[in-house]
């Protein structure tokens, strides 16, 4: 030990400098042990997925896809917002190659995060690419549509009648029908789910929707020039929201009655309708669901068509990455995965067949299986589908959420409704068009 | 000077992150954008004007309050319970204990199940007609999230209870008695007084804890019905990343860390002042 008596000051130092070489040593090891596996082309591209329900097929086809092709996919899921985790990717400068998010997502990132697709052979196969600018940003994964869910078994066996949902258009002839299903022994006919996503980005969505001009409806009502309970749109929708209501199977409990039994009840006919989308249909499978079901427009009184129509479009979008970490290489192939689920046969059927979603190309041309997506296939290749609105305030489904909320359980009246709509307009950030 | 990598680390990640983020304050962040235009204090502004936080803020208060002198008050009964000899103490304890070993999220979802599925079942069949779940009104909403904190943090804060009645000299508590003191004066004048430290302790866990909710907020009501059980916590977390207005719920999460930070210290402070030596 002798010969290595050194003096404090130099005996701090080396200690000061063993201090931090141990600590960043500690901080270096967190930092490995992520990016083990690599291609055998070497090009590895990862994939942000945000739609849960398609996670384990995301993963098998990935390993499939990485077999064939020689190139390297990870696929990813969160469970946190998307945007939360997408922007903690971003601060960490590891961004995905390919993110998968919803249309209002690629409009806040694209500018930055987005390359230009525009000259991609696909866009001119879809209706539903994603353009900002007359730029086409997001690669469009599938059709989802929303409207009135129905089991057609269900009211077969009230009314002993074949179900025709086109004869249902109007309010007054659902209302006969809601009757008829009483008379035949279905007392409560409906159901009505009280999520804040159901009811107002939904279903009060739909009113905006339905304007001509959805940028200039909610213009007009954040200006306050709109008398909302007097509207048309709002009138009539809200007639049918009452009927459905009204014949809620948990009318008295409405507020805490849960999606799963809803939907589960709707599955095996103990009621007859439900406003919702063919994404309920990952919910209802899992029950012991009747085949005939369907989805069909929300009846209303009205002429304008409105009532023929479901409302939807493209549902989540793909994006790939501009920045300098992701390499031309990558791109290429990001692109050539994009190509493949458009044009290939494996790629068609991974869509359609394993994730049962509808396929927003014209050139894919496999059926789909389940009776909602059935449905909305032919309202969408009939040109039959409103389009969604994707500008709306981040907080809008939130907030009126509560105020919609409280109008189901009739704790609030119709009148009140509209004013605190018109309320919350008047204080939201707007969408205007180039800004 | 061995505190050096500790002293490293914490800069690390808790000095540096939350400079970071008292900066993110005064910028526009959308919570993604490569640019963080500065605003000054505009986002405290906007923070002190949100209604709906200090309404959350309020209502977290209420929540505490109640949470803590509730899960307190059980947490001190079931550790004299479980330290007065009785049988099978030592089951019950780790009985006692075994809520908190089980995630809020968890623990949300099961409490759920509960409210909305057994509760109701229960009183359709005693009351035969339909009940609806508690969780369905404001005040039913708030008491279930208590009642679920106190089931949780309970067993938790016994154990320190415990450790602070088994620190107690038992020639104490036998002399006070043979001075003339009944069970309870002595229990009052000379056990309370000397585990006062364990008050001190309990009371300052649970009141962080409880402001900070998030867990059984999100799994249990998911701040309905009506928004009316959002907690400030998840307020926070909705204006941040779900309104994507990142500099407002930066600035929201630094008040709530203030108000936080100052209660805590008070009641540390007043605390320890009167703890005694025996």
């Amino acid at each position: 030990m002798r010969i290595f008596k050194k003096s404090p000051a130099v005996k701090r130092a080396g200690a000061i400098v063993l201090a931090t070489l141990l600590s960043v040593g500690m901080l270096g090891a967190c930092g490995s042990g992520s990016n083990s596996s690599s291609g055998s082309s070497g090009t590895k591209i990862t994939i942000f997925n945000s739609k849960s329900e398609i996670q384990s097929q995301m993963e098998k086809m990935a390993k499939e896809y990485s077999q064939k092709k020689g190139v390297d996919v990870e696929v990813y899921s969160s469970t946190d917002a998307v945007v939360a985790h997408l922007s903690t990717k971003y601060a960490s400068n590891d961004p995905y190659t390919i993110s998968m998010v919803d249309p209002k997502d690629v409009y806040s990132l694209a500018k930055e995060h987005a390359i230009d697709l525009s000259d991609q052979k696909w866009v001119k196969d879809t209706k539903y690419a994603l353009k900002i600018d007359n730029k086409v940003y997001g690669f469009p994964v599938s059709i989802e549509a929303r409207g009135l869910l129905y089991n057609a078994d269900a009211i077969k066996k009230a009314t002993g009648k074949e179900f025709k949902p086109e004869d249902y258009k109007t309010l007054s002839a659902f209302k006969g029908l809601i009757k008829e299903l009483q008379a035949g022994g279905m007392e409560h006919p409906t159901g009505v789910i009280k999520e804040d996503w159901s009811l107002v980005a939904h279903y009060l969505t739909q009113v905006y929707e339905e304007h001509e001009d959805p940028d200039a409806f909610i213009k007009s009502l954040h200006e306050g020039g709109v008398d909302l309970d007097k509207d048309a749109k709002f009138t009539s929708l809200m007639d049918t929201f009452d009927v459905l209501k009204d014949n809620n199977y948990a009318k008295d409990n409405a507020i805490s009655a849960e999606r799963e039994v809803t939907e589960q009840n709707l599955a095996e006919g103990k009621i007859a309708f439900m406003f919702g989308g063919n994404w309920d249909w990952s919910v209802i499978k899992d029950y012991d669901y009747t085949e005939n079901m369907g989805e069909m427009p929300v009846p209303q009184d009205t002429e304008d068509g409105s009532n023929e129509k479901l409302v939807g479009g493209g549902s989540k979008f793909l994006f790939i990455d501009s920045s300098d970490k992701t390499s031309d290489k990558q791109r290429k192939a990001a692109e050539d995965f994009l190509n493949w689920l458009v044009y290939d046969k494996d790629g068609q059927s991974f869509i359609v067949n394993d994730c049962s979603l509808i396929s927003p190309f014209a050139n894919n041309k496999l059926e789909v299986k389940d009776p909602l997506g059935k449905s909305v296939k032919k309202y969408a290749d009939a040109d039959k589908l409103i389009p969604n609105y994707n500008h709306l305030p981040d907080d809008h489904f939130s907030v009126l959420g509560a105020n919609f909320q409280k109008y189901l359980a009739g704790q609030e009246d119709r009148a009140s409704l509209a004013k605190d709509i018109q309320n919350y307009w008047k204080s939201a950030k707007i969408y205007e068009a180039g800004k | 000077m061995f505190a050096g990598p500790a002293a490293i680390l914490f800069c690390a990640v808790v000095i540096v992150p939350f400079i970071y983020g008292l900066y993110l304050t005064l910028t526009n962040w959308d919570g993604i954008s490569n640019h963080k235009p500065f605003v000054g204090l505009s986002n405290y502004r906007q923070a002190f004007a949100d209604t709906a936080y200090w309404q959350a803020m309020g209502r977290t208060v209420i929540y505490s309050v109640i949470s803590v002198i509730l899960v307190n008050v059980v947490a001190f009964l079931l550790a004299y319970l479980v330290t007065s000899g009785i049988k099978g103490q030592n089951f019950f304890r780790a009985a006692f204990f075994i809520p908190n070993l089980i995630g809020g999220i968890v623990l949300g979802y099961v409490w759920k199940f509960v409210f909305n599925r057994a509760f109701v079942a229960i009183g359709e069949a005693v009351t035969s007609h339909t009940t609806s779940s508690l969780l369905s009104t404001p005040n039913g909403a708030m008491f279930c999230l208590i009642l679920v904190s106190v089931w949780q943090y309970a067993g938790y804060m016994m154990l320190i209870y415990v450790a602070g009645f088994m620190s107690v000299d038992q020639s104490l508590k036998e002399a006070a008695e043979i001075d003339g003191c009944s069970k309870a004066q002595a229990m009052v004048k000379v056990t309370i007084p000397l585990m006062r430290s364990s008050f001190v302790q309990c009371i300052f866990l649970s009141t962080t804890r409880c402001f900070m909710v998030y867990d059984l907020n999100l799994s249990l009501t998911k701040g309905e019905p009506f928004n009316s059980s959002v907690m400030a916590a998840m307020h926070v977390y909705n204006k941040a990343f779900v309104y994507k207005n990142y500099g407002v719920g930066q600035s929201e999460a630094l008040l709530l860390f203030v108000v936080c930070a100052v209660i805590g210290l008070l009641q540390v402070y007043f605390g320890k002042k009167g703890e005694v030596d025996a």
